[in-house]
């Protein structure tokens, strides 16, 4: 039994400590720089950490992201700071945070150094405040992060820094109680770029974070348009006769920027754009990069053809090869977008199927390979579904996405010709942005005879023709003379 | 995304990139001749069909006839493409 009167005690309190795990011991962040550059419907969160190991031989370091963090976050990407390649990631949830565990390249010894860099790419991070605002206001909106970054190691020095892309930043929260921290200022602002540290000594374990992590906002002024693609919904079909790769997007287009209080004026719109101050919540126009070797493209919405775009087409390059130029499709809405407000509309166009399908001889197989979305700049697509259609009689049909999807699945379509129908693969996914701009791959193999299923088949209705007048030739309907 | 799946999205990248590419059977540009060769042979076919004696068994008129709907079919995908609906 136990000797001291204070030794259960003690088990039980040690118990009850923070649980963060005793990889909390094995490395040291010298210093944590968190980089917010504040965006419309997107925020890129770049923070690096300087680590060094106390212990040997170790291969993973571990990143924490706190629930509402992870939850806002779409696109992660581990490297070495200075390197491209992009280190293995994996995700662990516990009951109060995330937990990225990183695979170092090489393993770190005792007191080796390594600077880490984890970029983010936020979604439906900022909203605009106020909500509303008159044509001819400008569009401010609101950002909000904790203040501390949170790691399950110490940190020696941390800082914030939250960069805005226009100069004039509304306002910022001051922290409060972070004295026992900071050495000089706990927050500066110079320009559009405001850091909050430097911060001495973390430690960020439940206690810490209970006491003294605390919400920071940034109130600042955006001048585009924030954009949110409520519903992609893309199609893109391979014809082996004609030898073509068609891809159609079905496109909701939200203007998420405050919402327009009064009235539109048109007076006031056009006096605008002659003056050249245009307010900057509005979406008049935008710009696509469509892949080299486009043909037939195609804008219309429910009202029918927008001619007001301007397509700038350049040559097809091989397959694979990296494209220099692209083609460049100017679209003009049909109506000037202002806050809160819609537009749907349905682009499509035709690419040579050589430029985007490889064939493998030996063994008859097709290798597709079809990009996600077509971005258009800073804005943030909702939910994307891809269906790529194969031509009929495709069988062995394997699929694999550049990034994890929300569901993927077979269905069969039937289009112009068809008799049993077009094998489909359709994706979803959530949250895109430009950063998802991957390509998927489909193999497919079809047989000849399934080539000739078309021919055919309009070959039998015809044939059914000539039978029909081989029997109208025979069937006597002339009246005779009794 | 778990290291497996990356290294087999590579492969694939990697193979994608190193086949040679999609060749049709047909050209495509040749298409549209091609369609109206085949087209107007159907027609003119079709015409002799209308001509053919009848007799009690059918050899010749078979025969024409599924000459012109092998022909017509093949010129009917070729026309399908031809005007921009990719079969």
């Amino acid at each position: 039994m136990a000797r001291r009167w204070w030794t259960l005690p003690l088990l039980l309190v040690s118990a009850l400590a923070p649980s963060f795990s005793l990889a909390g011991l094995a490395f040291e962040n010298t210093a944590i720089v968190r980089t917010i550059e504040l965006g419309g419907s997107l925020v890129h969160v770049s923070t690096t950490y300087a680590v060094k190991a106390l212990e040997p031989r170790q291969t993973t370091y571990q990143i924490a992201l706190s629930k509402a963090e992870r939850a806002k976050t779409s696109w992660l990407e581990a490297k070495v700071k200075g390197q491209t390649t992009p280190l293995e990631l994996s995700e662990d949830e516990s009951s109060t945070e995330h937990l990225l565990s990183v695979s170092l390249p090489k393993a770190l010894a005792v007191n080796g150094t390594l600077n880490l860099v984890l970029e983010t790419v936020q979604t439906h991070a900022t909203h605009p405040f106020p909500e509303q605002a008159a044509q001819k206001e400008p569009q401010l909106l609101k950002y909000e992060t904790d203040l501390f970054t949170i790691s399950p190691y110490v940190t020696l020095v941390q800082r914030t820094k939250i960069k805005s892309m226009a100069p004039n930043v509304i306002s910022y929260t001051t922290p409060h109680d972070v004295d026992s921290f900071v050495r000089d200022g706990s927050v500066t602002r110079s320009g559009g770029t405001i850091t909050y540290g430097p911060y001495n000594d973390i430690q960020t374990d439940t206690y810490f974070v209970a006491k003294h992590q605390q919400s920071i906002s940034v109130h600042y002024s955006f001048d585009y348009p924030v954009l949110e693609v409520e519903t992609l919904r893309r199609t893109a079909e391979i014809s082996h006769w004609g030898s073509n790769l068609n891809i159609e997007d079905k496109i909701h287009l939200h203007n998420a920027g405050p919402t327009l209080k009064g009235h539109f004026s048109r007076l006031e719109y056009q006096g605008q754009i002659y003056h050249r101050r245009q307010a900057p919540h509005i979406l008049s126009d935008f710009t696509l990069h469509l892949p080299p070797g486009v043909t037939n493209a195609y804008f219309y919405d429910q009202n029918g053809n927008v001619s007001t775009s301007h397509l700038r087409t350049v040559p097809s390059v091989a397959k694979g090869s990296k494209a220099t130029q692209y083609s460049v499709l100017e679209l003009r809405p049909r109506y000037p977008v202002l806050g809160g407000w819609n537009y749907s509309y349905t682009i499509g166009f035709d690419t040579p199927l050589q430029d985007s399908v490889g064939y493998d001889v030996k063994n008859g197989i097709y290798v597709v390979g079809v990009p996600v979305m077509t971005n258009i700049p800073g804005t943030v697509v909702d939910n994307a579904e891809v269906k790529i259609i194969l031509p009929e009689g495709a069988t062995n049909i394997e699929f694999i996405s550049p990034f994890p999807e929300l569901s993927n699945g077979m269905s069969t379509h039937i289009s112009y010709l068809d008799t049993a129908g077009r094998p489909a693969v359709t994706f979803t996914y959530k949250d895109l942005t430009y950063k998802h701009t991957g390509i998927i791959y489909v193999s497919y193999q079809v047989p000849v005879s399934a080539h000739l299923k078309k021919v055919m088949s309009v070959g039998a209705a015809l044939f059914s023709l000539f039978a029909f007048a081989f029997m109208a030739r025979r069937v006597d309907l002339n009246l005779h003379k009794k | 995304m778990s290291a497996a799946v990356m290294d087999s999205y590579e492969a694939i990248q990697a193979l994608h990139k190193s086949l040679p590419p999609f060749s049709p059977y047909v050209p495509a540009s040749l298409l549209p001749s091609i369609a109206l060769i085949l087209l107007a042979s159907t027609f003119a076919l079709a015409f002799y069909f209308s001509t053919l004696p009848k007799d009690t068994f059918p050899l010749r008129e078979t025969a024409v006839a599924s000459l012109a709907s092998v022909l017509g079919g093949f010129g009917v995908v070729a026309l399908f493409c031809s005007v921009g609906v990719n079969v």
